[in-house]
């Protein structure tokens, strides 16, 4: 109804106006007001909405602001200071520092730094729990310079959180302060939402883990992990240091364990944040698609030398150690830590384990697993995001890594010496081959192309798939039994489809090319949503909570999904504010699935 | 490390009120608490979770109302006034919502180390001896022309090291935040007064997308368009309300009333996808692969030149990752505070809303309430007799005292009562001598003769330097008007890590061979405190009866936990 209205008005809309951009298609709609508080709505219901919280929870850090910020007011981070009784100053005593071995012996290495650990057996949740109170209210008082009055909360969670310390997290937040209701939103949504697509791959490299997760109109599709995570580049980085300082050569096994007394965690930390940096692709990708990779420019002949190459020593001053003492380490060096914590190219990859597989690779296998239609919206949407994203190059090699594996072996799943054989064989080449060329009408043959007919229209986007045509065609279909092989009959015209691309103002989505795009990060995402009022994937109340506890969350199998969706339509319909009222049952949404 | 103060802390009872982590799925999980006896267990000074919920007497505060200490975890707040701690000046709390948590003054603080910074004149920095002085002096008189600079004159930094000068001394703030987000949109002018420099031209060669503010505007207003688009009717895309403006929303109102339910009323219009930021402006933003500038940057700046996590952590923007990239920190504004019981509502502390006055209007700290507990040396180190060092050794019997000295005017009878161990891998033997005892009424109307003649009246108790005195079991050790003294016994333990003979052992123990953590070598004895006491009753109940001979029994307890002592490693 909106887009068929003639736009000859839309220029006077005072929206347009306001808003100032290309103008799309409006009716001309009265213009949405934004009501100033306390004209009609009681004032009950506007002391509820003022300031929502919104907390991303990280296991390293805390991000708490008010929801409609860009930015969170504070940055909580647990450390060691930070589990010191009250009153407890010996922190500023002299010497402290330097006492840091006793304080640190017979606990794991940087073991008061994280918040949980992944296996929760034996952990001490109620310590979760402290520690998050202890850091929140701090940011509260001190940052957002709030009263203790209870307010909504927005939580931002990473996915398959584990529910016992959610459990923890949300019996903290409600006992301790107060909060009537928690919205809880999942991060690698919210990672989509504040890059502005509906469907991306977010790769969130975190500390525990890197996370990858397909994200398909604002769903979580599949999620893969790997270990290969900030932890273990600190500890890398901590056997890097060790063998720089104890100048003994690089240990064969490399799986050796550097003690833990030599370098302190955070120093380690603090090397690994600030001048560890990542090599490029060994062979980077060709210049296929100049669009698809914006990264791959020629600026190197601006430098004097490859940084891979460049062994001017740089100085690092170490503290922690005894005595301290001043690295020398040449600059390309200080890659190796990145290279062996996140690609390990020394191997095979049939050598690693489910759990700790390379990210490139990981990359490369979860774009694979995907059905056919999101892998072509997902590609085209990467997103990194997480604190170890932040290594300079380590992006761009990913990226490049991964364009590299699909140039090489397309997105067929089927690989070894037998397919190559087969493919080889001419004795079972068809016999006609299919058309190489993606036709002019729009039609295209090749599985990964699927959004080609779209690409043609957007004169934006002129290249094809890096695996386009040869390989894939090739092998995905069934070896020729008839004349005609089904994948190259041409396709049927689609009347929706066609209706769809009529229609004004309506733009093809990138799809089948690779591409990376920004966010600003999911407490971003968060903050944004629910400002706009979006709502949540699960709403957990206190009352419900303090009754039932994390058993009460109905199981996703359990939830009648008519109801949810018919109550979602009378809170939209009667105006929202019954909403609420009528949830006797509720969910942990999808972080209640073990 | 050689001298140790003995210790006191309180955890305040609100540990049990709060209904702990609840087990995820039921009772028997072994991921929350191991022991069985939940209610019962002991309480754990070593554990991690103490640390959260420990505290020194002099940091809690004690509602009249309810009887009981609260800590700052059981207490409400309410903000008094908002200030900058650097000028004082007061703040207003809607300002805050508007302009942020930060001083929009000239008040900043050091990048480098957050030391205060103060506004010079560039020309007269070289000259004068004492530039800030004189720029205050003479901004009128001579009034030094030219660009401004902040500087830090801890470490002299300054912020025309980032290339940041301003035209005026006032409102620094305001130019500070034109200059950054017009370095971060535009990168062309650079600083204020417009004289283009050479300045690092680092962020000029890779284009940076425009600042997180200005993305996040732009989504913004993309997603509102998008979503007032989708639905027109409803109105529900704007951030506030319900937009009852738009006919849309008044239509719906209408056929709520009329009866007609909305889906049958209306006709079904086409659902539009709402679809995805296409461009910059609707704040879709490449991702910036490419990062060589960055590594040429890191290789000219070296380790030294990069921002330490500290500085980094205390920018108030995230990203910063160079020492050139650092920005002056305006001071984060301070509140004071009311403190409310969460219970009953009464205020525990008020400050005084003026923000120079450092006073309180109203303060119960629990010092006042509570008796206070003080720990030392029966024999005191260095006498005759005692001991020569203040570690305490192995397996050898040491008497401490423990003085609990009442502060209200009421007689309060205490009982102790404290695990046989210590709890922890090094276990010391503990006999409290003397658990139950009464400590007389303060009062303050005595004179100090009426003191001195106390002690004269009973010489028996005059026990400063009798040192073979026999300690007795069930007798407290010495009492004077409002306080009393009672002995504990402590055996420490050895402290060197070695197995667990077998026959101790229960079944599937496993042995702790770690090495020695920290504090582990302190004696702490958890006791637990139970306090009696009579009060006069509330006034609300006693209003109707005649005058305070109404008098009610309290109770409260809670743990403490002592610092007795270092174990010396023999």
């Amino acid at each position: 109804m909106s887009t068929n209205t003639g736009p000859a008005l839309a220029h006077r809309t005072v929206s347009s106006i306001r808003a100032a951009r290309e103008v799309s298609p409006n009716s001309p709609h009265t213009p949405i007001r934004s009501l100033s508080s306390g004209q009609i709505s009681s004032p009950s219901s506007l002391r509820a909405d003022d300031d929502v919280l919104v907390i991303e929870l990280g296991c390293r850090r805390l991000r708490v602001g008010f929801a409609g910020d860009p930015v969170p007011k504070r940055i909580v981070s647990f450390e060691g200071k930070q589990a010191r009784r009250a009153g407890d100053f010996r922190a500023w005593e002299a010497g402290y520092e330097d006492d840091w071995r006793k304080r640190a012996s017979g606990q794991a290495w940087g073991w008061e730094q994280q918040l949980w650990q992944l296996d929760v057996r034996g952990q001490d949740l109620g310590l979760v729990g402290d520690k998050i109170e202890r850091g929140l209210r701090e940011a509260l008082v001190k940052y957002l310079l709030i009263d203790s009055k209870p307010r909504k909360m927005v939580l931002v969670l990473p996915p398959a959180i584990q529910i016992p310390i959610l459990s923890s997290v949300l019996d903290t937040l409600f006992n301790r302060f107060g909060t009537p209701t928690i919205s809880l939103v999942s991060s690698p949504v919210m990672t989509a939402f504040a890059a502005g697509v509906r469907s991306a791959l977010v790769v969130d490299i975190g500390w525990h883990e890197t996370v990858i997760t397909a994200v398909c109109e604002y769903r979580e599709v599949h999620t893969w992990r790997t270990i290969r995570a900030g932890k273990l580049l600190i500890e890398k980085t901590k056997n890097f240091l060790v063998e720089a300082i104890e100048g003994r050569p690089t240990p064969e096994g490399e799986d050796e364990q550097a003690p833990d007394d030599v370098v302190r965690f955070e120093e380690c930390e603090e090397v690994a944040t600030r001048i560890l940096w990542c090599k490029k692709a060994h062979n980077p990708p060709s210049q296929e698609f100049p669009e698809g990779l914006p990264t791959l420019h020629e600026q190197d002949e601006s430098e004097p030398v490859d940084p891979a190459e460049d062994t001017t020593p740089t100085r690092i001053h170490l503290t922690s150690c005894n005595p301290p003492r001043t690295l020398l380490i040449p600059f390309s060096r200080l890659s190796e830590p990145c290279e062996t914590t996140f690609f390990e190219t020394r191997y095979s990859p049939a050598c690693f384990d489910d759990h700790e597989f390379p990210l490139h690779l990981l990359v490369y296998r979860s774009l694979l697993q995907l059905p056919l239609d999101v892998r072509a919206m997902c590609m085209s949407r990467v997103i990194f995001t997480g604190g170890c994203s932040a290594i300079p190059g380590l992006k761009g090699r990913i990226f490049d890594e991964v364009s590299l594996l699909a140039q090489e072996r397309g997105w067929d799943p089927i690989r070894g010496k037998g397919v190559e054989a087969y493919k080889k064989n001419p004795k079972l080449q068809r016999t006609n081959t299919p058309p190489k060329q993606v036709n002019t009408d729009g039609s295209s043959t090749s599985i990964p192309v699927v959004a080609q007919q779209q690409q043609q229209q957007t004169p934006t986007i002129t290249e094809t798939t890096p695996a386009g045509g040869t390989t894939i065609s090739d092998t995905s279909s069934p070896p020729p039994t008839a004349v005609i092989n089904p994948a190259d009959v041409p396709r049927q015209p689609d009347q929706v489809e066609d209706h769809i691309r009529q229609e004004k103002g309506y733009k093809p989505p990138i799809r089948g090319i690779l591409r990376a795009i920004d966010s600003m990060g999911p407490w971003c995402g968060a903050s944004l949503a629910s400002q706009l009022k979006i709502p949540a994937l699960a709403v957990v109340e206190k009352d419900l909570w303090a009754q039932q506890g994390v058993n009460g969350a109905s199981k996703p199998s359990e939830i009648d999904v008519q109801a949810i969706q018919k109550s979602q339509r009378q809170s939209m319909g009667a105006g929202g504010l019954m909403r609420g009222s009528q949830m006797s049952s509720w969910t942990l949404g999808v972080w209640s699935t073990v | 490390m050689a001298s140790f103060t003995p210790y006191a802390y309180i955890q305040c009872p609100c540990v049990d009120s709060v209904p702990g982590s609840r087990s995820p799925d039921g009772a028997s999980t072994p991921t929350s608490h191991s022991s069985p006896e939940d209610d019962e267990r002991d309480f754990d000074p070593r554990s991690p979770r103490s640390n959260y919920s420990l505290y020194p007497i002099e940091y809690m505060l004690y509602c009249e109302d309810c009887h009981t200490v609260r800590c700052e975890r059981c207490v409400t707040e309410e903000v008094v006034t908002l200030y900058c701690p650097s000028c004082l000046f007061e703040v207003g709390n809607s300002s805050v919502k508007t302009e942020g948590n930060r001083c929009t003054r000239s008040c900043f603080q050091c990048p480098i180390c957050i030391g205060p910074l103060s506004v010079q004149s560039l020309e007269s920095t070289p000259a004068a001896p004492e530039p800030s002085l004189l720029s205050a002096d003479h901004a009128t008189a001579t009034g030094p022309a030219g660009p401004w600079i902040l500087c830090c004159s801890y470490c002299n930094w300054n912020s025309s090291e980032i290339g940041v000068k301003f035209d005026k001394p006032q409102g620094i703030f305001a130019q500070l935040s034109k200059l950054r987000s017009g370095y971060d949109n535009h990168h062309s002018r650079y600083t204020s007064s417009g004289d283009g420099d050479t300045y690092p031209t680092k962020r000029d060669a890779d284009g940076e997308p425009g600042s997180t503010k200005a993305r996040f505007a732009s989504l913004k207003s993309f997603y509102q368009t998008q979503m007032s688009n989708e639905n027109p009717n409803s109105g529900l895309g704007s951030t506030m309300d319900y937009g009852y403006g738009s006919p849309g929303a008044l239509s719906r109102i209408m056929s709520l009333y009329s009866g007609n339910t909305l889906s049958s009323a209306k006709p079904k219009s086409k659902p539009t996808i709402m679809r995805e930021a296409d461009t910059t402006k609707e704040g879709l933003f490449p991702a910036k692969l490419d990062d060589t500038s960055v590594m040429s940057g890191l290789r000219s700046a070296g380790y030294d030149g990069t921002a330490t996590r500290a500085q980094v952590n205390v920018q108030v923007e995230e990203g910063a990752r160079f020492a050139t990239d650092l920005w002056p920190i305006p001071y984060v504004l301070r509140t004071k505070r009311t403190k409310r019981c969460p219970s009953c509502r009464h205020i525990l502390s008020k400050p005084e809303a003026k923000v120079s006055n450092t006073r309180w209007r109203m303060r119960l700290i629990a010092g006042n309430y509570i008796p206070s507990i003080t720990i030392k040396p029966l024999i005191p180190v260095g006498a005759p007799g005692g001991p020569t060092t203040h570690l305490l050794t192995p397996v050898k019997p040491v008497q401490y005292l423990l003085t609990f000295k009442n502060p209200i005017f009421e007689t309060i009878k205490v009982t102790l009562a404290t695990p046989a161990v210590t709890p922890g891998r090094f276990a010391s033997k503990v006999t409290l001598l003397c658990p139950q005892f009464q400590i007389g009424a303060n009062s303050d109307d005595y004179n100090l003769d009426e003191v001195l003649k106390d002690r004269d009246k009973d010489p028996q108790r005059k026990r400063s330097d009798t040192t073979g005195q026999q300690v007795e079991a069930g007798k407290e050790w010495d009492s004077g008007r409002n306080w009393v003294s009672v002995v504990v016994e402590v055996v420490p333990s050895s402290i060197q890590i070695e197995p667990k003979p077998t026959i101790l052992k229960k079944l599937g123990e496993v042995d702790d061979l770690g090495p020695l953590r920290e504090d582990e070598d302190i004696v702490e004895i958890p006791i637990f405190v139970h306090l009696e006491w009579e009060a006069s009753a509330d006034q609300v109940t006693g209003k109707d009866r005649e005058d305070k001979e109404t008098k009610e029994k309290k109770e409260l307890a809670y743990w403490c936990a002592l610092g007795i002592g270092r174990i010396s490693p023999e």
